[in-house]
């Protein structure tokens, strides 16, 4: 597993904060007159595709634009609650591009580009701009102006956000924007397609086969581009908070076709979700992590203590993180605060009927503020956990338990978010670039729609203007009937293994390998263990899975089968990543590598670097690249939270 | 686990496409824990029937966290079930007794075709969003974000009439199955605010009048809908969009 | 005038001529209940009533023509909007709840408005197209209530039409857009007193006039 070619990001030269702008001047431009030659394709409709389509069709391109759902506005971004930063400094209180991108280099534990990540902060601020200018009703304060809170453990008040349903607002902002584009007739909407493939020719991304979730139609669209926009593979774990459609299909299908998947095991874990209660749970919960700021974590110090937590008193309980961390408390940054709780839940001390949960105890803050204020703050969070679990947080302390729930991995992409396929372009969370190890909160929609607002209209351009395009005809072109050959052989074979077991029982085994092996802390026995119990599930898998029904047809156990099984492909890469990856970083905790302080060490003299991985075929070790980063602009530091 | 458990008798609507008419069919769902979701109540009689070698239950969802609008059928002839505001991918079973017989049928409106068994095709509601749910801004031109205040009431306001997820519950619930509510809810979130007011006018006619021309039917305040939207839009933005109407036609 | 036809066909210009003519309809009650309320006292006071009333000549019969023209719009209009609306469900549910939005009255309007309409024709029947040189209204009045079925009848007809104002009256306020949460409670508090007042008003006549008078 030696690198082979160093990737090429194609970074700018030039000062930091210059890059970008040079890199606009030098980017060649698609005259005016001929944009409308053009089809690109945009496969997803979550911020990250919804604002590229719209703002394609903007420029006048025509673009055919997919997703899953019934509509575009139903893309997971729109679960997203916090908020989204950007470096406008309203708070007057030391916020800058600079700041953003230092604290976001540093949370993602140096493992992210400088180039990028600049350009990301600096996006950030047209962002919010052109979003006020969409309708988007953030928070405002009492003077009108827009309203600012602190997130996600940074020292600043840059997160905008519109109560708890930011990722709506936005989304429904670009989704706004694009079906102003469908209704020009620059956009055409595909909903209810999934992506199975991507076609190249003279190994250009030329077009994809989708197969119609209504009729079972397999079918091919051509372009001169292809953007994937199609979100983050968190369920390759089964239980995770990502919306029930998120899939690694449609990345996993480029990598096959030569697009190269880099970092693959970064999961985040996200410490404050409501616990699992059942075998038969479908999803988990996110709950604001602003909850930390006021709730207080504890575990009963007696293993197996199964006292309801009114009965244990004071000197029984083990504030945990108050006790490790001092002076960050309850309040450490994601991984640390999951690692651990999962730490006291392994020792036996975890509460609830399954023993997989922490308390997070509001009791202290409202004795001291009241209740009134919690609610303030609180409120319609606390509904939500009462909601779900029928119980009351203002009387009985809450009950949380990591979850998986980013995914900083993704396809590579370099400087232009063009992946190793010419013309095939990656954004949002699909792609691996801007977030290294680990992820700030509130910094994923500002990821998505920095790409696709800003980055993609102005790099594609690049592309196109620069290439010479062959003719490609969907119905004509040979690599679109082989496609559709192997599509439908694969739904084919899928109905046909007619064996003993459901889709989901196999999702479910999965997700639990990988959360033990590959999930908040890593080993590498276990992982290796991870990597035989993935390849017997999956030769199970494609033995003995039953599909109901048929192929031409709404089908939802065989879209969920296609999914699993590119996950059980998927979930041996991840494994192969962290065992690759010989240091901790991150999210990537390998208990080998820790500091006496029980933090991740990371190893920059060996690991830092983009880990890379190309497709080999079938059962083959896919093979590993490396890209180098470089760091000019900032010093690498060892977090520290004591 | 030791969490309570009942068992139910299902009436779920079962139909495809090519069939002409459709049937409710009768399952058990048994052992059924009250923390599950009504959507892991229907998982779990899938699973059963997927052993079984039938064919499960197609019913839509995705973020199973109330917010994406993608889940909804009429339980026991309410639209999203009986509790308050509340989607049915956050129903609870808690909220079902042991014994209880539940009725499951979809959205029943001509503007939304029947697909399979619970999920209808609600394209609709996005034709009615193209002909003018949005602000005509391109990416690129927009001035900071504060250079216009914006006083913290209307942003209340519009924010509600934004809180919309799209779902059809006002449609499925009205007795007329009229879109009014869905409408209003994005006209009167745009009307609000100033950026949105250039465009308000011409806003309100046409997502009118492509709302007529997508089949529903017509308003005629009964307010079911006000009563089972899961994200409590108020009648109130329909009044408002009564008047953009007025203004659009009259001004 | 091609966008006024189109905006009367929209179903918010449907709605608006039902809200127009429904008001207008709304206050030819209020006047009609203020004249009749005249027949508590006596058969002098009425019959100078209908004197007065008959007096203004021509106005009476723009009056009379205004009405009908709305009748003939709200009428129509009606009917169609309940054709629609039946056409836009055309499978129905199998079990069908009330969420607490709906009331008797909004429930029952077309109802509710079809038995108006035929009320109405016994009720101009009975009233106006009667030959007035062979008796006065009031004898008219006297006659039609001896008969027990006619006190049953307009009885009946009359909390029909306060069913049927109970929805109309803060429905058309909804529906030309004033509606706030300030208030909205009043309008509606009103459109339940305007509904009781028509029952008690008109509802007492018959059996003031058939047993008491
Ligand atoms: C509960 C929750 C809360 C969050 N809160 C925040 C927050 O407060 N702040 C923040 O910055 N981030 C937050 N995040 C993260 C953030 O929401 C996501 O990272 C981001 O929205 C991803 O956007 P996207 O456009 O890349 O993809 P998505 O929104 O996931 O969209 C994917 C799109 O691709 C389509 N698609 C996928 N596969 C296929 C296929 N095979 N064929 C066709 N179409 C396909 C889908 O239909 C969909 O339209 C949160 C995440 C979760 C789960
Ligand atoms: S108004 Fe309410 S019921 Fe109607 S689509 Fe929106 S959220 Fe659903
Ligand atoms: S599944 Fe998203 S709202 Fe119910």
């Amino acid at each position: 597993m030696s690198s082979e070619v160093k990737l090429d990001a194609k970074i700018p030269d030039g000062p930091l904060a210059e890059k970008w702008d040079r890199h606009q001047f030098n980017l060649k431009l698609v005259n005016p007159a001929n944009k409308k030659k053009f089809q690109i394709i945009v496969v997803g409709t979550g911020l990250a595709g919804a604002s590229a389509a719209a703002t394609l069709a903007e420029l006048g391109y025509n673009v055919k634009n997919f997703c899953i759902q019934d509509s575009p506005r139903r893309a997971h971004s729109i679960a997203a609650q916090g908020g989204i930063n950007a470096a406008k400094n309203y708070a007057n209180d030391g916020d800058s591009v600079w700041r953003l991108f230092y604290d976001t280099i540093k949370g993602g534990d140096f493992r992210a580009r400088e180039g990028n990540v600049y350009r990301l902060a600096q996006l950030s601020c047209n962002i919010i701009d052109h979003c006020v200018a969409q309708g988007i009703p953030f928070a405002r304060d009492y003077g009108g102006l827009l309203d600012n809170r602190s997130f996600g453990g940074a020292q600043v008040s840059r997160t905008f956000y519109a109560k708890g349903q930011t990722g709506q607002q936005l989304l429904l902002g670009a989704y706004s924007a694009l079906m102003r584009q469908v209704a020009t007739g620059k956009v055409t909407l595909f909903p209810r397609r999934e992506m199975l493939d991507l076609v190249t020719v003279d190994g250009k991304a030329r077009g994809i086969v989708t197969r119609n979730l209504i009729t079972g139609d397999i079918e091919t669209y051509d372009a001169h581009a292809v953007v994937l926009a199609t979100g983050g593979y968190g369920n390759v774990f089964n239980l995770s908070t990502n919306a029930m459609a998120s899939n690694v299909t449609a990345a996993f299908r480029a990598y096959k076709k030569g697009a190269y998947f880099a970092n693959p095991c970064f999961t985040q874990i996200h410490p404050t979700c409501i616990p699992v209660h059942g075998t038969y749970q479908s999803k988990l919960t996110l709950m604001s992590e602003s909850l930390r700021n006021d709730g207080r974590v504890w575990v009963p110090k007696k293993p197996g203590d199964k006292r309801r937590p009114a009965e244990i008193p004071e000197s029984e309980r083990d504030y945990f993180l108050e006790n490790k961390y001092p002076s960050f408390g309850n309040l450490v940054p994601r991984d640390v605060a999951s690692r651990n709780a999962k730490e006291q839940c392994d020792k036996g001390k975890g509460v609830g009927e399954t023993g997989l949960a922490v308390y997070l105890d509001f009791a202290d803050a409202i004795a001291r503020d009241g209740e009134d204020v919690i609610a303030g703050k609180y409120g319609n969070l606390f509904e939500m956990y009462e909601k779900i679990t029928g119980e009351n947080p203002y009387k009985t302390p809450m009950m949380i338990y990591p979850a998986v729930h980013y995914t900083m991995g993704g396809l590579w992409v370099d400087y232009n978010l063009m992946s190793t396929i010419d013309g095939l372009f990656v954004l949002g969370e699909a792609n691996f670039s801007d977030h290294g190890a680990n992820r700030l909160g509130a910094s994923a929609l500002m990821q998505g729609l920095a790409d696709g607002y800003f980055v993609i209209p102005y790099t594609i351009g690049g592309y196109l203007a620069g290439t010479e395009f062959a003719d490609v005809n969907a119905a004509k072109t040979p690599e679109f009937a082989e496609s559709v050959d192997a599509v439908q052989r694969r739904v084919d074979k899928f109905l046909s293994i007619n064996g003993n077991r459901t889709v989901s029982e196999f999702h479910r085994e999965l997700g639990l390998i990988l959360w033990e092996h590959c999930g908040m802390s890593r080993n590498e026995e276990g992982l290796v263990k991870a990597k035989t119990l993935i390849q017997n599930l999956r030769r199970e898998f494609w033995e003995n899975v039953y599909i109901p029904g048929t192929g031409q047809d709404l089908n939802q156990s065989l879209e969920n089968a296609g999914r699993v099984a590119d996950y059980l492909e998927f979930g041996e890469l991840m494994v192969n990543d962290a065992l690759e990856r010989k240091e901790s970083c991150g999210c990537h905790f390998n208990t080998a590598y820790q500091t006496d302080e029980n933090e991740a060490k990371r190893d920059d003299e060996n690991f830092c670097h983009v880990a890379a991985w190309e497709y080999t075929g079938d059962d083959e070790t896919p093979r590993f690249h490396k890209e180098p980063l470089v760091f000019e602009n900032v010093e690498l530091s060892q977090r520290s939270y004591k | 686990m030791i969490s309570k458990t009942i068992n139910l008798t299902l009436k779920v609507w079962r139909q495809n496409r090519s069939d002409k008419i459709g049937r409710l069919e009768t399952y058990p769902a048994k052992d059924i824990s009250v923390d599950m979701s009504f959507l892991e109540m229907l998982d779990v009689v899938n699973e059963d029937l997927t052993r079984q070698k039938k064919e499960p239950i197609a019913f839509d969802h995705d973020c199973r966290e109330g917010i994406c609008g993608m889940c909804g059928a009429v339980v026991n002839g309410r639209a999203h079930g009986h509790e308050k505001e509340t989607t049915l991918c956050q129903l609870h079973m808690r909220h079902f007794s042991d014994g209880d017989t539940i009725v499951i049928e979809p959205w029943r409106a001509r503007a939304f075709p029947l697909i399979k068994d619970l999920v209808v095709d609600r394209s609709a509601l996005d034709k009615v969003i193209a002909a003018g749910g949005y602000i005509s801004v391109n990416a690129g031109g927009a001035p900071d974000a504060n250079s216009l205040p914006i006083s913290r009431d209307v942003a209340e306001k519009a924010f509600n009439a934004a809180a919309c997820i799209g779902c059809g519950a006002c449609v499925a619930a009205c007795p007329n199955a009229s879109a009014m509510l869905f409408v209003s809810a994005k006209v009167s979130h745009l009307a609000a605010l100033p950026q949105g007011k250039p465009e308000a006018a011409r806003r309100a006619m046409a997502m009118v009048r492509q709302m007529d021309a997508c089949g529903f039917g017509n308003c005629s305040n009964e307010t079911e809908c006000e009563a089972e939207c899961p994200k409590g839009i108020s009648i109130i933005e329909i009044a408002r969009l009564n008047r953009e109407y007025f203004k659009s036609e009259f001004a | 005038m091609n966008w006024f036809i189109e905006m009367l066909r929209s179903s918010i210009g449907k709605k608006l001529m039902m809200a127009i003519t429904g008001l207008a309809f709304i206050l030819f009650l209020l006047i009609h209940l203020i004249g009749n309320l005249t027949l508590y006292g006596g058969k002098e006071l009425f019959l100078s009533y209908v004197d007065h009333l008959h007096a203004l000549g021509p106005l009476i019969r723009v009056a009379e023509i205004g009405l009908l023209t709305f009748a003939i719009i709200h009428v129509s209009t009606g009917l169609i909007l309940f054709w629609q609306n039946l056409q836009a469900r055309p499978v129905r549910y199998q079990v069908d709840k009330r969420a607490g939005g709906r009331t008797i009255g909004s429930a029952t309007m077309p109802y509710t408005g079809v038995l108006i309409l035929g009320f109405v024709v016994v009720h101009l029947l009975n009233f106006h197209f009667i030959d007035h040189t062979q008796q006065t209204v009031f004898q008219a009045v006297d006659a039609t209530f001896a008969m027990l079925p006619y006190v049953v009848f307009y009885t009946v007809a009359v909390i029909v039409v306060a069913i049927h104002v109970s929805h109309g009256f803060w429905s058309l306020f909804q529906t030309i857009g004033a509606n706030h949460i300030k208030y909205m409670p009043a309008i509606k508090g009103l459109g339940v007193i305007i509904s009781l007042l028509v029952a008690a008003g008109f509802g007492f006549i018959p059996v003031y006039v058939s047993f008491i008078m």
